[in-house]
């Protein structure tokens, strides 16, 4: 059952997908994996931002990139706005959008979000040549919502062991999922759930919590089984942030239930409650302890400011609560962590 | 002890001006009023806040809330050498030495008790996502409240409107903390204080255009991100005026702010902030003269005092760190064009994203006006990561260019 529908591209896991779906589209994950690409970015941007940016971006100037109607970008951080900035110059006259994406959660800070992802369904509309009509919207969300809720019953199937091919093949579906339109995502993840319950390689692991920002690589997930952990829950953005639930209060526009949604779901370390500094600490570790993890493995990518101002809180919150952390840099590459295999693997041994 | 080190600055500085006017100078005006700033922030009876860069300083000024952005503390301990004890500090702390020199040297600070203890804090969402962190951390660290100005990209007629209502809120906020409410007259005057001070100011950035330029490197480094603090108030109206006035008596004079001026400059973003030979070896051995700075520049239009939200709104998007890149690299352009340039020197300060991270745009946006720009690697605050042979080596070679 392929639904074909123009592709736009998108980045990162704030992106209001449901969007994309009403205007006619289905959106396009540009992940920074999947090919070996001379390092040209560097002299566009610098080569100290992060690897993610740096490779989505050399993707573009090899052209190893499916056919896209246009590329949404978010404001949601330096090197997703420097991103745009070099996007819309090595791809001019390409459609490409940026919506702001406010770091607080507030009322205001939601009317405003609403209203630039009102922005962004009159851009694609306009892209499209179609009206989004908040009803549209409002059948996007359904849609998005069922992928949401089937991948929190796949989620479980995988934390308890069932799921055949643990979480690597949980990050498959997510990579997946986030390049194709919602109606085959939907009925792929119910043909999943529907299978056997089945062998995961990682049974008998050490229980681990995963957190970080991008980490695509269904490899790099194998390499924790490998190394004796079964992954019992993640805090990715190419991981369980792209498919959160979106709550649609009664009475409310889709655009203002969106901007309330995304930006009150679990968030990336870039937006914060400024009634309680640095809580993603917390959060992490509430969320490790709620999956019954031994222990928490932190991987986050080399230059990523959000992450790297908030490691050395997370890192004490968590030693104060005595539960082992392991903190991992990378660069989106698999070889890049599995450099990182010894330490994996002592720190699973510590754990056992 | 900084209480200690910024009275005996305004001391000196003071006894020297009464023993020896003659020696009054626009560029003493203005050590003498940041020297005044600091000895505020760290005198125990003020009101301290401590903010991002785009905090709106007059409003704040207004309030009688003593008030900076963190980074000053960054550029402070880096100009008097104190800074890498700092920086280890932070290091030690978990904060990785790939992030920005400027904000890991104020979380050492903090961590070693030398930041003022503040009575809340105002974080803005740009110009980056690093200085978003350590607020973040800052208030934490002092259990304070923090206040977060969310700082749109462009200014639509909506985005104007929404960081205009998030400063009556910000105000309402600072009230709760000082116990002082917001005097509409006290706003009024302070608003037009800073049109007054920022149009003195454009006066004296036209005045640098002229060639030879009466500016040279030292006069205006720092200027205009620091200018930012004393909006607001009669201070920064007394400074602007002693530039335009130190450069106008120039141009009278027929007096060059680097004699023999043979290269006019470009310096884009931060100046290296601890102690270096970069000055002297543009402007003493190459007649290099840096004309114009990119954050010197007045991106926005006279404030209205009656309504000045909006307008302060419009000020803070306007700033070329915010944004696209494609309007920072047209504000450099212009200013590349206006001042008659020939070369530009843009220091990739490391760990800064959005700013460094435009690299490449920046230098092919003025090779498009004709100005070559020579890339420096270096972290503006970190000295332990300093080449100075290195560092030699290319800006000869780059004048060197610009000369043949």
């Amino acid at each position: 059952m392929n639904e074909k529908r123009p592709a736009i591209g998108f980045t990162c896991a704030y992106t209001p997908l449901a969007v994309l779906e009403a205007a006619g589209f289905s959106g396009h994950r540009v992940l920074p994996t999947g090919g070996q690409w001379p390092d040209q970015a560097g002299r566009i941007l610098h080569d100290n931002l992060c690897p993610h940016v740096k490779k989505v971006l050399d993707r573009a100037l090899c052209n190893d990139l499916p056919e896209l109607a246009g590329m949404v970008f978010m404001n949601s951080c330096d090197a997703m706005r420097r991103l745009y900035d070099a996007w819309i110059q090595v791809r001019p006259g390409e459609p490409a959008l940026i919506l702001d994406l406010p770091p607080m959660v507030t009322d205001r800070a939601i009317a405003f979000f609403a209203r630039e992802v009102e922005r962004m369904a009159r851009s694609l509309g306009e892209w499209n040549n179609v009206e989004v009509t908040d009803d549209a919207l409002a059948q996007s969300i359904g849609k998005y919502n069922q992928v949401a809720d089937l991948f929190a019953r796949v989620r479980v199937r995988a934390a308890e062991g069932t799921l055949s091919g643990g979480a690597p093949r949980l990050q498959e579906l997510y990579n997946d999922a986030s390049s194709q339109p919602f109606s085959e995502t939907i009925a792929r993840l119910e043909k999943v759930l529907t299978e056997a319950h089945g062998a995961d390689p990682a049974a008998g692991g050490v229980q681990v919590f995963l957190f970080g920002n991008v980490l695509p690589d269904p490899g790099a997930v194998d390499l924790f089984t490998q190394c004796g952990a079964r992954v019992v829950g993640d805090d990715f953005c190419t991981g369980s942030r792209l498919f959160a639930p979106l709550e649609v209060r009664d009475g409310e526009k889709p655009a203002l239930a969106l901007a309330r949604s995304i930006l009150n779901n679990p968030p990336c370390a870039r937006t914060f409650d400024p009634e309680k500094p640095l809580a993603l600490a917390q959060d992490l570790l509430e969320r490790a302890r709620a999956c019954g993890a031994q222990g928490v493995i932190g991987h986050v990518l080399k230059f990523c400011d959000p992450y790297l101002a908030r490691l050395p809180v997370v890192r004490e919150t968590f030693k104060q609560a005595g539960m082992p952390l392991l903190l991992l840099e990378g660069d989106c590459s698999l070889g890049s962590i599995g450099q990182q295999r010894t330490r994996i693997e002592a720190f699973v041994e510590m754990l056992r | 002890m900084m209480y200690d080190y910024f009275n005996n600055l305004v001391t000196g500085i003071e006894s020297t001006l009464v023993a020896h006017p003659e020696k009054k100078s626009h560029r003493k005006a203005y050590a003498l009023e940041i020297a005044r700033l600091g000895r505020r922030l760290y005198t125990e009876d003020e009101r301290i806040a401590w903010c991002g860069v785009l905090a709106p300083f007059d409003v704040l000024n207004a309030m009688s809330v003593t008030s900076c952005f963190v980074e000053f503390v960054g550029a402070m301990l880096a100009s008097t050498g104190m800074v890498p004890d700092f920086l280890q500090e932070a290091e030690t702390r978990g904060f990785a030495p790939d992030t920005c020199g400027y904000h890991r040297a104020v979380m050492g600070a903090t961590y070693k008790d030398l930041m003022p203890k503040p009575d809340f804090c105002i974080a803005t969402s740009a110009p980056c996502a690093g200085g978003m962190g350590v607020m973040e951390n800052i208030a934490r660290h002092f259990n304070k409240k923090l206040y977060v100005l969310n700082i749109p990209q462009e200014a639509t007629e909506e985005s104007v409107r929404y960081l205009a209502d998030q400063y009556q809120e910000m105000t309402d906020f600072v009230t709760q903390h000082t116990g002082r409410p917001l005097d509409r007259e006290k706003l009024r005057e302070a608003v037009t204080l800073s049109n007054e001070a920022t149009a003195i100011m454009e006066e004296a950035y036209r005045l640098a255009q002229h060639v030879p330029s009466p500016a040279n490197g030292k006069d205006l480094a720092n200027f205009g991100v620091v200018m930012a603090l004393l909006l607001g108030t009669p201070a920064a109206v007394e400074v602007a005026r002693a530039y335009r006035d130190a450069f106008a008596a120039r141009i009278e004079r027929g007096e060059a702010g680097v004699p023999g001026e043979k290269v006019r400059l470009l310096w884009i973003q931060n100046r290296v902030q601890f102690k270096n030979e970069i000055l002297d070896l543009l402007e003493t051995e190459n007649q290099a003269a840096i004309v114009c700075d990119e954050l010197n520049a007045i991106t926005w239009d006279p404030i209205d005092p009656d309504d000045p939200f909006p307008g302060i709104a419009r000020r803070a998007i306007s700033i070329p760190l915010n944004g696209t890149v494609k309007r920072r690299v047209k504000n450099l352009q212009k200013m590349a064009l206006e001042h008659k340039i020939h070369g530009a020197v843009n220091p990739c300060h490391w760990g800064c994203r959005q700013g460094t991270g435009a690299r490449g745009m920046v230098a092919e946006g003025l090779k498009q006006v004709g100005v070559p720009v020579l890339n420096l690697e270096v972290d503006c605050v970190d000295t332990r990561n300093y080449a100075p042979g290195q560092i030699r080596t290319r800006l000869e070679a780059f004048i060197e260019m610009l000369t043949a």
